[in-house]
């Protein structure tokens, strides 16, 4: 079978040899790259950022052994000087420990006799102290920190519970399908945006302030700042859910809960379980940081060991930190594989 | 069993799908409603359970007036199958089945699956009058062919005992013999149960072979109304010239009609 050729139509038809074929740049793009580079310009200047590629230059250049002296190395050979070793030992003055029994020491700990120098600066010379008796645990530290890692994962877990508990009703208010009138919508989908506009380091201080020092004040703060996320997320999923099966069961005349249950639920569950993950993972990396304000958590021992220049001890935080997001991720995920 | 009194249905767009449509389907008839898309079946067929609203006119089920009042009822006394089967595609065959009974268990029962025994063992008879066995309770019903899961999703019309199946499309996207396997199915069921089908279809053959009464639709109105014998070609050459005007308006349209209009050999060769 021969298609039939058509037939040429003198306007619209012409030879292709002389078809006009549109140029890849304009003089738009020519100056759209000169506005943006000013405009960089300008703000690089602003910011400081001139400065920080010279020093970040002279640092390269020194560590190649290219120049002598570098704004950078000072920085960080005090912090590397004092880094390494990492410390894991806790030594503890005797005469602190209430009811200290020398007989019933914890397993591989053992006690240190030191006696240390003072300046003393009315006799204006070197006085040798009373000798002190330390205890020290080998493993002291990092067993404390340990301890802290876990309760901030902890604040994480809370916070994601709680955010998911406030998620759960604004995610169905907030999809159109689903919201009894467009009050609800409205007031749902404004308290998620809400939530998403205020950082939790903020959120953080203020309620340090309500309920003072330690963990409540994490897992609040991070529950609030991230079910705007979540609460987002599942009303967009469900509103974007394929209607058909929806329509099914409203023809049975099941109830709107029967029909986000049974034809919405199904569909959309690896999405949510990718997004509290998510957010999990997300939390107790934010976790971490939250201490620093005051809201619990292994924040608070980190901030506290990097004023008194513990470096040792900070490195042996930062260590810690570092394995636990690591673990948390590849443990989620391979959760969430086997979930779906 | 369902009286269409003088129906009309104008969408918002301005597009008049059901212009003046009065029926009246008997108890126990397996009625088919033959035409093109667009010709305003799926409205037609939308309207008895609720899903639109009729611009004017009544159209009441079992004696009951459709309305929001009494929509509620209605639909748990009326199964619907779908063209796309419409089934939830993450849960098993068995929850898919008893999705069809939600309007018959407690909200908190069901929202955590605490189905009555007497519902899944009914589940599990309708499964099998349906031909599926036991070793597809608790597979997925995406992971199901095509002729199954709408063969679920029949079991699942059928889960509330109703009085009246509406079937739209039930076998547009399945294959010639499987069409006329699910077809004979959906019969013998209805049958069984006593129920009332009101189906659309596209297929002149097949509505010959499945209807005990054909009406034969075009732009919104009735064109014939009678049993598959008194079908003529004649008749079946008026509802598809009535596309072939529409073909030439619409391009979007004009494809689906072709393919439509083709009788198709496979059909007869298949079974």
């Amino acid at each position: 079978m021969t298609e039939p050729s058509p037939t040429p139509v003198a306007s619209s038809l012409r030879d292709p040899a002389t078809w006009k074929l549109r140029q890849p740049y304009s003089a738009w793009h020519v100056a759209a790259l000169l506005v943006l580079m000013l405009l960089l310009i300008w703000s690089g200047r602003r910011n400081e950022v001139d400065r920080t590629i010279i020093t970040t230059a002279q640092g390269v250049a020194y560590s190649t052994g290219l120049t002598e002296q570098s704004e950078l190395s000072k920085g960080w050979s005090s912090f590397l000087g004092q880094a390494l070793p990492l410390i894991f030992a806790e030594r503890t003055d005797i005469n602190r420990i209430e009811g200290f029994d020398a007989q019933a020491l914890p397993p591989l700990a053992y006690i240190t006799k030191e006696s240390q120098r003072r300046w003393d600066v009315l006799s204006d010379a070197w006085v040798q102290e009373e000798p002190v008796q330390y205890l020290v645990v080998p493993y002291g530290y990092i067993l404390r920190v340990t301890q802290l890692m876990l309760q901030t994962i902890e604040i994480g877990a809370w916070g994601t519970i709680l955010a998911l508990l406030l998620a759960a009703p604004l995610g169905m208010f907030g999809a159109r399908s689903f919201t009894p009138n467009r009050f609800f919508y409205t007031a749902a989908r404004a308290a998620c945006s809400f939530s998403r506009s205020m950082p939790e380091l903020i959120l953080a201080m203020f309620f340090v302030l309500l309920y003072g020092f330690g963990p409540a004040a994490g897992i609040l703060a991070l529950g609030v700042h991230s079910f705007g996320f979540l609460g987002k997320f599942f009303a967009d999923d469900i509103e974007n859910a394929d209607p058909g099966p929806q329509e099914a069961l409203r023809c049975t005349g099941a109830n709107r809960l029967q029909i986000l249950r049974f034809a919405v639920l199904p569909q959309v569950a690896p999405q949510f379980l990718a997004y509290v993950q998510y957010i999990l993972e997300r939390n107790v990396r934010s976790a971490t940081v939250l201490g620093i304000v005051g809201a619990g958590g292994i924040g608070m021992e980190l901030k506290g060991r990097w004023d008194l220049a513990d470096y040792g001890h900070v490195s042996t935080i930062l260590l810690i930190i570092f394995i636990t997001v690591l673990a948390l991720e590849h443990l989620t995920q391979r959760l969430r594989r086997r979930l779906i | 069993m369902i009286q269409f009194d003088q129906v009309h249905k104008t969408f918002t767009g301005g597009v008049h799908a059901v212009k003046g449509v009065s029926l009246q389907v008997k108890r126990g008839e397996c009625c088919v409603l033959l035409g093109t898309s667009g010709a305003g079946k799926s409205t037609l067929l939308r309207m008895v359970n609720g899903l639109t609203e009729p611009t004017s006119g009544t159209i009441s089920v079992a004696g009951q007036v459709v309305d929001r009042r009494s929509m509620l009822s209605i639909r748990r006394q009326v199964g619907t199958v779908h063209q796309r089967f419409n089934l939830s595609p993450r849960l098993s065959v068995l929850d898919n089945v008893l999705c069809g009974a939600l309007c018959r268990v407690g909200t908190v029962r069901s929202l955590l699956r605490l189905f009555p025994l007497a519902l899944k063992r009914k589940a599990c008879e309708l499964l099998a009058q349906v031909g599926l066995d036991e070793s597809q309770l608790d597979r997925r019903a995406a992971d199901l062919s095509g002729g199954q899961q709408q063969r679920v999703a029949i079991a699942r019309a059928f889960m509330s005992d109703p009085i009246l199946i509406l079937a739209d499309e039930p076998v547009a996207s399945l294959d010639p013999s499987t069409s006329r396997r699910v077809l004979d199915l959906l019969r013998t069921t209805c049958q069984h149960h006593g129920t009332t089908i009101l189906c659309t279809l596209h297929q002149v053959d097949l509505a010959r072979t499945f209807a005990d009464r054909i009406v034969a639709m075009a732009h919104g109105q009735v064109i014939f109304d009678g049993t598959g014998e008194s079908l003529t070609d004649e008749v079946e050459q008026s509802i598809y010239a009535a596309a072939a005007k529409q073909e030439t308006k619409s391009t979007s349209e004009a494809t689906a009609d072709a393919v439509m209009r083709r009788p198709s050999p496979l059909e007869v060769t298949c079974d």
